[in-house]
C-alpha cells in the first residue's frame, strides 16, 4: 500500500525497554520518568489517524514528558554521518547527540506509522516522505530536532560530511530547517563546524567552500561566533578504524 | 527467532525466591539454552581489564564480537539481580558482592556465560589485554585466565591473537615479551593453539587516539608504509 517499510516489530517493547535502559543505566541523571506514560504519549501522536496527517506538534505531550537538560558544550549536530556520530558521541559520554537524549533515543533506527480508523500500528508498510511529508516518523524527527536545538547551549558542534554528493550542508535538511532556526542565541557561545571526508572518499567540500561557506555565512549573519575545521583529527581516527 | 518474553521468564526463574548465595550453573541452564546463538568463526574477541576500550572497538567495528555483543551478554550487561526467599522474591535493595559469597547470581551467570562463549568460539580468536595495569596483563584469577582459555576447543580454534594495549601516555607495565604474557603463551601452547602477540594493535590504538589526538603515539604517518 505504501512504499516504505512497515512499523518495526515489537516496537512497544523496544521503546519502553529503551526508556528504562536510558533512565536506569545510560543517563540516570534525568531522574524518574514513567516509561509507560511516555509510550502512550508517543503512540497517541500517530495512531488512529491518517498516516499522512501527523504534525510535529502531535508529539508535544511526548516531548514534555521526556524532556531533560542537555549539558552545555555537549550538543553535536550532524548531516550524512549517522553511524559516525553515534560512534563519536560514545553514547552520551563524549557528546550528547539527539540519539543520546531520552526523546531522541525513542526513535533511533526505528520505523512506525498508524492507520485511520484503527488503533493498530501498520506493520505492512508506511508512507515515505516522498509520498507525504506529514508522516509519523518525519514529524517526530522535526519535533525532536527542534527541541534538541532549543535546549542546546554553550559551544555547539556540527559534524558534516565533506564527501557527500548533495553537499556537506544540505538545504533543505534537518539542520537547516529545524535546528538552526531553533538555536537560542543567548545560550550559545560558539559554533564549531567539522567537515570530515570519508576515508578514500572524494574531498568534495571543505571549510570556506560551497555549501559549507553558505552555512558559515548564514550563522555569522545570525550573529554567532563560528569556527570551522577540516578533517578534525579525533574524528579521522574513528574513520580509520574500518 | 527468539522469544524474548520466554527468555526473561527463564532468567527470572533462575534466581527468584532463591538464596542469593547458593546459585549454581544448573539454575541458568534453561536460560543459556534459550538465548544462545552460534558465533561466526574468527570473530570471538575476549578481553581482560579493557572493558571500556574493547566495547568501543566492537561498536565501531562489526568484525569482532565480545560476550557482551551476544544476545545473552547484551541483555545482562550493566544490570544486576538477586533473589530472596521472602516475597516478592527479588531484592531491589542490595545484592551480595563476590567478597560476601562467590556463588551469587551475577558471578555464577558470568562464569557460565563466559564458559559457553569460549566453547562456541571457532577459527582465529582474539584477546585484548591491558599492558598498563600493575597487576599484570594476564592474570590467572581473571575470568579469561581461569575459565575462557580452558574452554577454548582445540578442534575448533586454530589460533589465538593477543593484543596488549597500553593507555595512551600511560605506563607500559607489560608488553608481549612480558612475564605474564609468556605464562599465557605457554598455557595456550600446551593446548596446541598457535599464538601471535601484538603490542598496541593499531586499529584499537586509533580508537584510543580519538581522545588523545595530539599525543606523539597518535601522530598520523607522513610517509606511506
Amino acid at each position: 500500500k505504501w512504499k516504505g517499510e512497515g512499523t518495526t516489530q515489537n516496537l512497544e517493547s523496544i521503546v519502553i525497554g529503551r526508556c528504562y535502559d536510558y533512565i536506569r543505566i545510560v543517563n540516570p541523571a534525568v531522574g524518574e520518568k514513567n516509561c509507560s506514560e511516555l509510550w502512550e504519549a508517543f503512540k497517541n501522536a500517530f495512531i488512529n489517524k491518517d498516516p499522512c496527517s501527523i504534525l510535529p506538534n502531535d508529539y508535544e505531550l511526548f516531548i514534555n514528558l521526556s524532556l531533560h537538560t542537555i549539558p552545555p558544550n555537549k550538543s553535536l549536530f550532524w548531516e550524512n554521518n549517522h553511524l559516525l556520530v553515534n560512534s563519536f558521541a560514545d553514547r552520551g559520554r563524549r557528546y550528547m547527540s539527539l540519539a543520546d537524549t531520552l526523546f531522541g533515543s525513542f526513535g533511533d533506527f526505528l520505523n512506525w506509522c498508524g492507520q485511520a480508523d484503527s488503533t493498530g500500528l501498520d506493520y505492512e508498510s508506511c508512507p515515505t516522505t516522498e509520498e507525504c511529508e506529514n508522516n509519523a516518523v518525519e514529524s517526530f524527527w522535526r519535533m525532536a530536532s527542534a527541541t534538541y536545538a532549543q535546549h542546546s547551549s554553550g559551544v555547539i558542534h556540527v559534524l558534516l560530511n565533506g564527501s557527500a554528493a548533495g553537499g556537506a550542508y544540505p538545504d533543505p535538511g534537518f539542520f537547516a530547517d529545524y535546528e538552526i532556526p531553533n538555536l537560542q542565541k543567548d545560550k550559545i557561545t560558539q559554533i564549531v563546524i567539522w567537515v570530515v571526508d570519508d576515508i578514500e572518499g572524494p574531498d568534495i567540500e571543505s571549510c570556506g567552500t560551497h555549501t559549507v561557506k553558505i552555512l558559515e555565512d548564514r550563522l555569522k549573519t545570525l550573529g554567532y561566533d563560528v569556527t570551522c575545521a577540516d578533517n578534525y583529527k579525533s574524528v579521522m581516527f574513528l574513520l580509520c578504524l574500518d | 527467532d527468539k522469544d524474548c518474553l520466554k527468555i526473561w521468564e527463564s532468567l527470572k526463574h533462575a534466581f527468584i525466591y532463591k538464596n542469593p548465595c547458593n546459585m549454581t550453573s544448573e539454575d541458568y541452564q534453561p536460560l543459556m539454552e534459550l538465548a544462545s546463538h552460534p558465533i561466526p568463526c574468527n570473530k570471538s574477541l575476549f578481553w581482560s581489564k579493557t572493558n571500556d576500550l574493547v566495547h568501543r572497538y566492537t561498536k565501531s567495528n562489526q568484525n569482532f564480537l565480545t560476550l557482551e555483543d551476544t544476545l545473552l551478554g547484551y541483555m545482562a550487561d550493566r544490570i544486576s539481580w538477586c533473589g530472596d526467599p521472602s516475597a516478592p522474591g527479588i531484592n531491589y535493595e542490595s545484592c551480595p558482592k563476590r567478597s560476601e559469597c562467590e556463588s551469587n547470581p551475577g558471578s555464577v551467570f558470568w562464569r557460565m556465560a563466559s564458559k559457553m562463549f569460549a566453547e562456541a568460539a571457532c577459527g582465529v580468536v582474539q584477546v585484548m589485554l591491558n599492558g598498563s595495569v600493575e597487576a599484570g596483563a594476564f592474570r590467572n584469577s581473571s575470568i579469561f585466565g581461569s575459565i575462557e582459555i580452558f574452554n577454548l576447543n582445540p578442534d575448533k580454534v586454530s589460533a589465538v591473537h593477543i593484543w596488549v594495549m597500553h593507555d595512551i601516555g600511560g605506563p607500559q607495565s607489560e608488553s608481549c615479551s612480558g612475564h605474564s604474557i609468556r605464562r599465557l603463551k605457554s598455557i595456550l601452547e600446551e593446548r596446541n593453539f598457535k599464538i601471535t602477540c601484538e603490542d598496541n594493535y593499531r586499529p584499537v590504538q586509533l580508537l584510543q587516539c580519538v581522545h588523545n589526538p595530539d599525543h606523539t603515539d597518535c601522530r598520523l604517518c607522513t610517509n606511506t608504509t
